[in-house]
């Protein structure tokens, strides 16, 4: 964002070079109140991460922590022997999967509301319900359906299946997830369907084009793009989410959910075990930032595509 | 370019203001005319109104005795306390007093942010004798390094059903564990159940195990090393599963609760025993089905399979449970500080304080005037019979591997099926953790 709104002012000022550098660097000092900001709010607590996961942190060496000991890479050798590996795996499957199968679900809910009939508000703004709904409420209600004797187990006739403990929870996890995060992509899709020229729809229409080959070969290409995005923004969501699992399960969790977030808490705030946690945030910044990276690579190209359509 | 120029000016404005906040947090120190004493305190989310009200009333006692205010800064969970005690020390500002949990104050200890109370402290709070001796039990690691001043006691004890077990022919609770699962098979028919147990909650498990391991003489860690891996704590957890899986004698639905839940399905009047609970239990056990027929009861201090404590065993009755005031070692107000544990410690506001919120008195006078009260005795005595925890820094991760025990072996016990070895693989695993910190602590 910051590079884009730097390099557009500074190619139209180039045309003008006798201005002086004054005007040439304004656009520069308007940024840095921002600037300024992203330093002390991202980059100054990002090295202090960084140092902190290179020294022995805790609760006996708090109290003086600049004088804490160095340790270098040991953190990092302790937390991949302490079962970060797992919390990885467990993080980055439970993302995926959750974002895989939102994805149908919110595009099918934006083609349901797309087409004017009555009612449709109504059925928009219920879609959003999930949505809206904190992420603490989301975990109690649904942990309280979960109980052995709660309203789930009885639904379905069966007596003490355990939902949040054990191998199931890894499923409940991605199912309430699930039911929490596809408004994300209802969203996103609907907002990307409703971009779609009006023309389109007519020379479809001309054509003679039946629904379903219109759906795959002309709308879902238009979708492409915005849905990318939404998934990638979607599985980052679920990589960082602490609140649901923590308010389904508790600490400790079941080994089998034991994701990312909750890994880091446990160690910071019950291991009071600073330096490792910080090592373990790290390591977790590390994998969030993959995804990242390849999309930012991604958008690019969309971006040069969608201009040459044009 | 000029609204860019006041957008920027704007923003820097906001920026500098931000950071100003920021800076003028927790200043407390002192006010314009007296002082201000800052106190952290869990808020009370049983009895919010009556818990402001209490705060107000010794706000204003103290005002009249010291000049001085006291502000009250709530937390909600032991979680958000250990984060404030954590930001206070690196900050070395913050709550000039603070009420920490009992087996939170080896931590907070660790830390080395509070006052080590010298004896001249103690005489200016009223002196150490004024307290239930028990409840300086886990103040500090010896007598000369003491921080805790104990506040309130809250000792588990069980709670029972006294028109069950008339019924079942039992004419008075179990003092034995093994007595108790007898009679818990006694209980245990058609839709009624022996035991109400919250084998899911974050809290309960370790209780249990510890309680029985040290009633058998293991006090689970000596000195640097972690004594898990040990013939009474796998007794233990087996007996404590067993009542689910082979007894069967706890609803099978009691997998996934937790405290509150199971206090809920006792107070129903279709249990025998509430396992693990404390007196300020006795508000919702009064509104239930089992209303006037229920008492408080020792928690038996004779380990499983056994019908006598053996030689070393001790007799535990409970943790030692409640809160401590620990003064901050950066504080500029100590003395004020000292003068208002004096007064949240007398024993009338004490006894005031028991009887709004349920919590016993750690003055021993105090706690002695409500022994004579017969629905109270087994929690009095309960109080006097508590045993500390470990005092060690590693503590809080014994507590958390011992409880994830239980939290691993859930979905075994739902099943109706968890061997020894089973059982035992996983106190390996967290006995591993528990020395391991230990070689951490300092």
């Amino acid at each position: 964002m910051a590079t884009e709104l730097l390099a557009r002012p500074t190619e139209t000022k180039a045309e003008r070079k006798r201005r002086g550098v004054t005007e040439r660097q304004r656009p520069l000092w308007l940024l840095t109140p921002g600037g300024i900001l992203m330093v002390l709010v991202i980059l100054i607590p990002l090295a202090l991460a960084l140092w902190i996961s290179f020294i022995d942190l805790d609760q006996y060496t708090l109290r003086r922590w600049v004088e804490a000991p160095f340790i270098g890479l040991a953190n990092y050798s302790e937390a991949f022997g302490s079962g970060l590996l797992r919390s990885i795996w467990i993080s980055v499957s439970f993302s995926v999967l959750s974002t895989a199968a939102t994805v149908p679900i919110g595009i099918a809910a934006a083609l349901v509301t797309q087409n004017k009939y009555r009612g449709r508000g109504l059925v928009r703004a219920v879609f959003l319900i999930p949505y809206v709904l904190p992420s603490f409420v989301v975990g109690t209600v649904w942990k309280t359906m979960l109980q052995p004797d709660g309203i789930v187990n009885s639904l379905l006739g069966q007596h003490n299946t355990l939902w949040l403990s054990g191998g199931r929870s890894y499923w409940t996890l991605i199912l309430v997830e699930i039911w929490a995060a596809w408004p994300f992509i209802y969203l996103m899709s609907l907002a990307a369907l409703q971009s779609v020229d009006h023309e389109v729809h007519e020379a479809s229409a001309v054509d003679g084009v039946t629904w379903w080959p219109k759906l795959t070969k002309v709308i879902l290409p238009y979708l492409r793009g915005p849905v990318l995005l939404a998934c990638l923004l979607a599985t980052l969501n679920h990589i960082n989410n602490f609140t649901l699992p923590f308010v389904l399960f508790g600490a400790p969790a079941p080994d089998n959910v034991n994701v990312m977030p909750m890994l880091v808490y446990v160690t910071s705030f019950q291991g009071l075990r600073f330096g490792l946690s910080a090592a373990m945030a790290v390591v977790s910044l590390i994998v969030i930032l993959i995804p990242l990276f390849i999309y930012l690579r991604a958008v690019k190209l969309d971006v040069h595509e969608e201009g040459g359509r044009r | 370019m000029r609204t860019q120029k006041i957008m920027a000016v704007a923003g820097a404005t906001v920026l500098a203001a931000a950071l100003a906040a920021c800076g003028g947090g927790d200043g407390g120190g002192s006010g314009g005319g007296g002082k201000t004493l800052d106190v952290l305190i869990g808020a009370n989310t049983q009895y919010p109104e009556q818990f402001a009200a209490w705060q107000k009333t010794i706000s204003d006692k103290f005002k009249a005795q010291t000049g001085a205010t006291v502000k009250f800064e709530q937390f909600a969970t032991a979680n958000d306390e250990l984060t404030k005690i954590q930001t206070s020390v690196v900050s070395g500002t913050g709550p000039d007093v603070y009420a920490v949990g009992t087996t939170q104050t080896p931590t907070a200890y660790s830390t080395g942010a509070f006052v080590k109370m010298s004896a001249d402290d103690w005489t200016k709070i009223g002196g150490k004798d004024t307290f239930n001796p028990a409840t300086l039990g886990i103040s500090g690691p010896d007598d000369n390094n003491q921080v805790g001043i104990p506040w309130v006691s809250r000792p588990f004890v069980m709670a029972y059903n006294t028109d069950l077990l008339k019924a079942a022919g039992i004419d008075k609770p179990a003092t034995t564990w093994d007595e108790l699962t007898q009679q818990a098979k006694k209980l245990t028919h058609g839709d009624q159940y022996g035991m109400a147990i919250a084998y899911k909650d974050n809290y309960d498990p370790w209780k249990f195990v510890w309680g029985m391991s040290v009633q058998a003489g293991n006090p689970l860690v000596d000195g640097k090393t972690a004594k898990l891996q040990d013939p009474t704590v796998s007794k233990a957890y087996q007996t404590y599963f067993g009542w689910m899986t082979t007894d069967k004698v706890v609803d099978p639905a009691a997998v996934g609760w937790t405290n509150p839940q199971a206090v809920a399905a006792f107070a129903k009047g279709k249990t025998g025993y509430l396992l693990l609970t404390t007196a300020t239990s006795a508000n919702s056990l009064n509104q239930g089905a089992v209303k006037g027929k229920w008492a408080y009861t020792l928690l038996p201090t004779v380990p499983p399979g056994a019908t006598s404590r053996p030689a070393g065993g001790v007799e535990a009755a409970s943790i030692l449970s409640g809160d401590n005031l620990l003064v901050a070692d950066y504080s500029k107000n100590k003395d004020l500080a000292f003068q208002y544990v004096k007064l949240v410690t007398d024993p009338d506001v004490q006894l005031d304080y028991y009887k709004q919120f349920g919590s016993l008195p750690a003055n021993a006078s105090a706690l002695q005037s409500l022994a004579s009260d017969p629905t109270l005795a087994a929690v009095t005595e309960a109080a006097k019979k508590s045993v500390a925890t470990p005092f060690t820094g590693a503590w809080s991760d014994i507590q958390l591997a011992l409880t994830n025990v239980a939290v691993q072996s859930l979905p075994d016990l739902a099943k109706g099926s968890l061997s020894p070895a089973q059982i035992d693989a996983r106190i390996a695993t967290a006995q591993k953790t528990a020395q391991s910190s230990l070689d951490r602590a300092k």
